[in-house]
Order: C-alpha cells, then sequence, then structure tokens
C-alpha cells in the first residue's frame, strides 16, 4: 500500500474513532439530563426521557440504567405495575450479579408496598437460596422485616430484625408495637363472661356500661317471665332481645379491639414513614 | 490493513447516527419517538410529544392520532377540541366526526341533535346510523319504533339492543307506594311485591308473633311484658313498611344500574360501532 493511500485510512480510522466518542457523549448527556429529572423529582419527565433514551439507544448500553430510572420513577408516582415491568426489564439486562440484586430487591419492595406480603417472601426465599448472594443475608432478612410490618405481624418483623441485630432500631420498634396491641380473643373471651367487660379492657367505657345495662335488663325480663311459667315469653324476650344484645357486645369487643390495632399500626407505619432513616420500601 | 479497516467500520458504523450533533428532540425524532409511545399504549405522552410538534409539522395523521389519545384517555373534550381544528378536506374529517360523536355520547350521555352530516362512505355511514340510533337510549322518549330501531343492526346484536331498548322504555319497576300500602295492610306483603319473599315471611311471622304475644300479655295482666312486646311489635311494623318501600326504590335503582351498565359494556365491546385503527403495523 502506498504512503498516501496508508495515510488516507488512518485519517479514516481516527474519524470513526472520534465520532463513536460523540454518539457515546449524545446518550450520556441524554442519560444525564433524565437523572436530573430524577433528581430534581420531576418523575413524569423523568420517564419520558428514559422512554426516549431507550428507543434511540441502538447499543442498548443504557437499557439497565434507564429502565431502572423508569421503574424507580413509576413506584414514587405509585404506578406499581408498569415499575415492576420495568424493573423486570433491568433484571433481564442486568450485567452483573449486583445489578441483579438490586433490581430484584426493588421487585420486593413493590410486593411489600402493594402487601403481596407471600410474593415478597417467596423472591426473598429465592435470593436467600441462590448461593451467589451467600453475603447477603443481612439485608434479605432485613427486607423480610419490613415484609412482616407491612403484613401487620410485629412479631416476626421483630424476630427478622434480630436476626441482624439485637439491639437492630426496628426490632426494638417491632417489640414495642407488639407489646402495646389488644389481644382480640382475650377482649371477645371477657365479654362472653361479663358483658361488656371486653369494650372496659379496649379503654371503650360507655360502649361497655350501655351493653352491660342491656344484658342485665333483657337476661332480668327473661328470668321472670320463666319463673312466672311464662315459657314461650321468656323464649320470645330470651332470643329476640337478650341474645341479640348479647351477641353485639360479642362482635363489639372484637371490633373496637381491632380498630384500636389498625390505629397503632398506621400511626407506627406513619412514624417509620417521617422519622426513620435507613432503607424504606 | 484491509482487514483493520473492515472491522473498524462494521464497529463504528452504527455510532454514525448517534452522532453529538444527534438532537433527540427534533421534530422528526419527537415524531418517530410519538408513534413509539402510541403503538405502546402510552397516550398520556404520546399525545404531549405530538402536541409538541403539531405547529411544526401539519400531519393529518398526528392530528388525528392526538384526537384518539384524548378519546383514549378518557378526555373527551380535548379530543372534540382537536377534531374542530380538522380541515375539512382532510381524508381523517369523517372518521373523525364520528369519534367527535362519540365524545359527545360520553360527555353529554343524552340523544343527538340532528347533527350536520359529512360525506360518508358505505361503512362510515353504517356506523353512523348505528350510533345514532344508539343515542336514542339516551333520551326520555322514543324517538322511532322499537322495529325500525332495532332493523339498523347487525343480526348478532339484534337481541341485545331489543332488551336494551325494553329495559329503557319499558323498565320492570316496582311502585313504592304500592309496597308500602301492602305493607301496611298485611306486613310483608310489600317485600313479596318487590321479590324478596325470605323477608316478606319473616316480616309478617314476626309482627304477627309480637302483636299475638301483646294481646296475650295483656289478657293475663302481665302488663310490663305486654307493653314490651307492643314496642316491639310496632317497632318491627314500621321496619317493615319502611323496608318494603326502601326494597322498591332499590328495586329500580337496580334496573337502572344494570341498563347503564349494560349499555357501557355492549358499547364498549363494540367499539361504540366504530372502525379500529392500526396505525402500528
Amino acid at each position: 500500500m502506498t504512503f498516501v493511500t496508508e495515510l488516507c485510512v488512518k485519517i479514516l480510522l481516527l474519524s470513526f474513532v472520534v465520532i463513536n466518542l460523540q454518539a457515546q457523549t449524545a446518550l450520556k448527556d441524554q442519560f444525564n439530563y433524565a437523572k436530573k429529572l430524577y433528581n430534581d423529582e420531576k418523575y413524569f419527565d423523568a420517564v419520558t426521557e428514559f422512554k426516549r433514551l431507550l428507543f434511540f439507544d441502538n447499543t442498548n448500553k443504557y437499557v439497565f440504567e434507564a429502565s431502572k430510572f423508569i421503574g424507580l420513577s413509576y413506584k414514587e408516582g405509585a404506578k406499581f405495575s408498569d415499575a415492576v415491568y420495568y424493573f423486570t426489564l433491568a433484571e433481564k439486562n442486568a450485567q452483573n450479579n449486583e445489578e441483579l440484586f438490586e433490581t430484584r430487591i426493588e421487585i420486593i419492595k413493590i410486593n411489600i408496598l402493594r402487601r403481596s406480603t407471600g410474593r415478597a417472601l417467596a423472591l426473598l426465599v429465592s435470593l436467600q437460596n441462590d448461593k451467589r448472594y451467600i453475603n447477603k443475608k443481612d439485608e434479605i432478612n432485613y427486607w423480610r422485616g419490613w415484609a412482616y410490618i407491612f403484613s401487620d405481624d410485629w412479631e416476626n418483623a421483630a424476630f427478622m430484625f434480630n436476626s441482624i441485630s439485637p439491639n437492630h432500631e426496628l426490632k426494638v420498634f417491632a417489640d414495642s408495637i407488639n407489646s402495646e396491641f389488644y389481644d382480640v380473643t382475650l377482649s371477645k373471651v371477657l365479654s362472653v363472661f361479663i358483658p361488656g367487660a371486653g369494650q372496659f379492657y379496649t379503654g371503650e367505657y360507655a360502649s361497655g356500661l350501655i351493653s352491660l345495662g342491656w344484658n342485665v335488663l333483657w337476661g332480668y325480663l327473661t328470668i321472670s317471665a320463666f319463673i312466672d311459667d311464662r315459657i314461650f315469653d321468656g323464649i320470645m324476650i330470651g332470643s329476640f332481645l337478650w341474645w341479640r344484645f348479647y351477641t353485639g357486645n360479642l362482635q363489639n369487643a372484637e371490633k373496637f379491639a381491632l380498630e384500636k390495632n389498625l390505629n397503632m399500626t398506621n400511626d407506627a407505619l406513619r412514624y417509620l414513614r417521617n422519622n426513620y432513616p435507613g432503607s424504606k420500601p | 490493513m484491509k482487514l483493520t479497516l473492515i472491522i473498524t467500520l462494521f464497529f463504528f458504523i452504527p455510532n454514525l447516527a448517534q452522532n453529538s450533533h444527534f438532537n433527540f428532540h427534533s421534530p422528526e425524532n419527537k415524531k418517530k419517538f410519538a408513534d413509539y409511545l402510541f403503538c405502546e399504549g402510552d397516550y398520556l405522552r404520546a399525545v404531549e410529544e405530538y402536541e409538541s410538534i403539531r405547529d411544526l409539522i401539519r400531519n393529518d395523521t398526528i392530528d388525528f392520532k392526538i384526537m384518539l389519545g384524548y378519546s383514549s384517555l378518557g378526555l373527551f373534550e380535548e379530543s372534540n377540541k382537536i377534531f374542530k381544528q380538522f380541515n375539512y378536506e382532510s381524508v381523517f374529517y369523517s372518521d373523525g366526526y364520528l369519534y367527535s360523536l362519540r365524545n359527545i355520547l360520553q360527555i353529554e350521555q343524552r340523544e343527538f341533535d340532528y347533527p350536520g352530516i359529512p360525506s360518508f362512505d358505505p361503512t362510515q355511514w353504517k356506523s353512523f346510523r348505528k350510533l345514532f340510533s344508539i343515542s336514542m337510549l339516551y333520551a326520555d322518549e322514543p324517538f322511532e319504533s322499537k322495529e325500525k330501531f332495532v332493523s339498523v343492526f347487525e343480526e348478532d346484536d339484534q337481541i341485545t339492543v331489543s332488551l336494551l331498548y325494553d329495559y329503557k322504555f319499558n323498565p320492570p319497576y316496582k311502585s313504592e307506594l304500592l309496597a308500602g300500602v301492602l305493607s301496611a295492610v298485611i306486613p310483608g306483603s310489600g317485600k313479596m311485591y318487590v321479590g324478596e319473599w325470605g323477608d316478606g315471611i319473616t316480616a309478617l311471622l314476626v309482627t304477627g308473633l309480637f302483636a299475638f304475644l301483646a294481646y296475650d300479655n295483656f289478657r293475663a295482666d302481665h302488663n310490663t311484658r305486654a307493653w314490651i312486646f307492643t314496642g316491639l311489635g310496632a317497632f318491627f311494623y314500621a321496619g317493615n313498611v319502611y323496608g318494603s318501600v326502601a326494597s322498591a326504590q332499590i328495586f329500580n335503582a337496580r334496573i337502572n344500574f344494570e341498563f347503564k351498565e349494560g349499555l357501557n359494556l355492549f358499547l364498549q365491546h363494540k367499539n361504540y360501532f366504530l372502525p379500529e385503527y392500526d396505525f402500528c403495523n
């Protein structure tokens, strides 16, 4: 090959290298622009720009990152189905075990938020059984604990956090919540023996007194009817009135205990959302 | 050397299209991206992209896709605003007109006035006749006979539209006044008239039973129990009359609800008798 031809070829090669670098820069600029929108919490626009990047990225260099951020943006907007779709796309295009683990945890977090606890726990088990993540046991148990929190199982949540550390902040918190809960069965049993006692146990004193009053009244009238040999009258008052108020008292005892427990759970979740500094779903 | 050149060209040519002068937000690239979003079903973003290039790229297809996009999002008024800007000579004008009628039906839920009709081809004319006829089901009074109404539709649909016609103009309502009066005369009969046989028989038995017990206790000079049974009897009697009137109201409301839901489901299944467009294949 002559000197001129060789020189032309070298110039051509150099041009291609430069053009290639410029091409990568264009995609990178778009990625950075989209990421800035995400960081500025403009999630709708972030999704648009990441989707634009995905559409024009013929090299598929940004599939993982763009899909991940689209998933995160959808998650911020509570569009969980769309989020799972894009996290799954990111999972398929993960380049290494760390990226794969990261996207699987994101999918697990979505299932926790959706309260599909069974699915979240099943995914965590599959991660635990994966030999590649043998050193991620603590993180897996951490998210298991959160899955139990969202399914209102504070006892198991405390157990999970305890396996990470006996003094784990969330373990102490879960224990305190669990100890404050009302025992629904105890509430009902108390009302079986003394109408209104279950309501007293849950702090509903007015309702408890009214229940007690009604049951005493209808009980007295039923018994006095039997004593007067008015058997049929006794059966009618006993079944239509006394029995109705007695079962109502049991239903109230259960209802108040469940309501109070639900309020405590909601307050606890609110506290964690606003005040807990660690990773949250 | 030749081999090096070939390898270099193979690796770097794909990036020629994405050089640093590549403009993700040029009108042509925005249109390509918008077309992709439209086919993915992300109508909100597709419409946003199309709207941003409408003034730069004058294109009937873009206008029509914006109209369809807004319709798919349930933004029927926005969809019709786009149609009002259509050129009368546009190839999409007649189809857009049909879609605008569909939008009017969704927004106003009433029969059409005699609308100005553009020139239709035979298929469009069929769609128009069906849409116009079906709008009658939103009117208070029919403006054509049942036979004429049903004849507009295909054989497969005639049974359904005939049922809808009957439900609309001859609904099987129950009279609330009659239900109340029947229960006032014979406790429970109003409920039976509405079709609630179990409730009706229970009301009859319970009211009768308490009336008998009240009479029996007064006769035996047990005034306390007599007044208790009188009160219970009166309570159940009043409840039976009120319940019968309420049952008739609920029955009639269910007729209206089933008609509206049935009509909506039928129209959605038939796509409001409008042609479907496939811009993606």
